[in-house]
């Protein structure tokens, strides 16, 4: 028989661009630095999303999924479109580092903490739940969310695999 | 966004001359005869660019340097941890490698080196008034850093301008990406200038 991940589709998220699937899909989204994945889960129905967030506020930008006030929104609609609940969803976040360091060790651009802070605000607002997140630090992630479960791994350079 | 054939020539023009510089300086850090591709001059899609130097998941150093004055941009130069041993060992002249403080400010003292290099061929070219600001460093996985590395540029603009060039060093062929990577309002300033100038 085959296992799960034999069966499971892949697919991967670019940045500012986001994907829907059902239980038989895993959704992967590689190299988050500033940016932060949020993955959108309703364990009912088995219906999970992810968005690749780059920044937090929409100025009236055409690409809506790219910012957090407007692409977690817009997610979430994608997923209701196919059976997922509102009210069942939780989120898990991933990312918003700050990369770059100057010689002294400070980091430049913030850009990562104000993302997550983005992301937590408009969840908020949405009615969403974090369950589990790996944000902020100065490394980069890779994420891969299995709707079958609704677990997520993250993946970065020299340090372990974690589950959340 | 797109970009007219005149104005992509210029801005090819201006990578070749700033580039050419960048080559010569670099060749005199290293000891070693640079070959230098032709620059390209790319309008990438924000989404493409964590995979323009290869695999997005590959462990790169990158140098990020902003510039500023009448017109301002950001240039990067990224290169893969192989390349980065390699560089290093040619650096201090020796395979006996100093601690990683030494490594960062040599790497560090590279990105000046290359970047005021390329400004300046553009200043005498363009009369334009440029200064750089001290390097920040990142060292990750290629997508989280050269995605999170024009962040800034992205808020309103989907596309991103680069001035590309490849440079292979020695015959150890030491790769190195440089972009020079211009902010929007100041392509118009830049075109202005050099139109209006005795370039056309």
């Amino acid at each position: 028989m085959p296992s799960p991940e034999q069966v499971a589709e892949k697919l991967v998220v670019k940045m500012a661009d986001h994907a829907v699937g059902d239980e038989n899909t895993v959704l992967a989204t590689l190299g988050l630095g500033s940016c932060v994945g949020v993955a959108l889960y309703d364990k009912f129905s088995k219906v999970g999303g992810l968005v690749h967030i780059m920044l937090p506020k929409n100025p009236g930008g055409k690409k809506i999924v790219k910012y957090a006030d407007t692409g977690i929104p817009y997610l979430v609609a994608e997923m209701e479109d196919i059976g997922a609940k509102k009210r069942n969803l939780f989120a898990k976040i991933v990312g918003g580092a700050a990369m770059f360091k100057s010689e002294s060790g400070d980091s430049v651009m913030k850009i990562g903490s104000r993302n997550i802070e983005a992301v937590k605000e408009t969840l908020k607002i949405e009615g969403i739940k974090i369950l589990g997140s790996d944000v902020g630090k100065d490394y980069g992630r890779s994420m891969y969310f299995y709707i079958e479960n609704g677990k997520v791994d993250v993946k970065s350079f020299s340090r372990d695999l974690i589950t959340i | 966004m797109e970009l007219e054939q005149g104005k992509r020539d210029i801005l090819k023009e201006v990578a070749n001359i700033g580039a050419g510089n960048a080559a010569t300086a670099f060749s005199n850090m290293i000891d070693r005869e640079i070959y230098m591709a032709v620059p390209k001059v790319e309008l990438v899609e924000i989404q493409e660019l964590p995979a323009i130097t290869g695999n997005e998941e590959e462990y790169i150093a990158c140098i990020m340097i902003n510039f500023s004055g009448e017109i301002s941009g950001k240039i990067l130069l990224v290169v893969d941890m192989e390349n980065v041993e390699k560089m290093l060992k040619l650096i201090f002249s020796t395979d006996d490698l100093p601690g990683k403080e030494m490594q960062h400010s040599a790497l560090n003292e590279l990105g000046n080196i290359l970047s005021g290099a390329y400004l300046k061929a553009i200043n005498d070219f363009t009369d334009l008034d440029l200064e750089q600001s001290v390097p920040a460093m990142a060292y990750d996985m290629a997508g989280a850093v050269l995605s999170s590395s024009v962040i800034d540029y992205s808020q309103t603009e989907d596309f991103i301008l680069l001035l590309e060039t490849e440079f292979t060093a020695g015959e150890e062929k030491l790769e190195l990406f440089y972009f020079f990577i211009p902010e929007k309002d100041s392509l118009d300033f830049l075109f202005e200038r050099l139109v209006g100038g005795n370039f056309a």
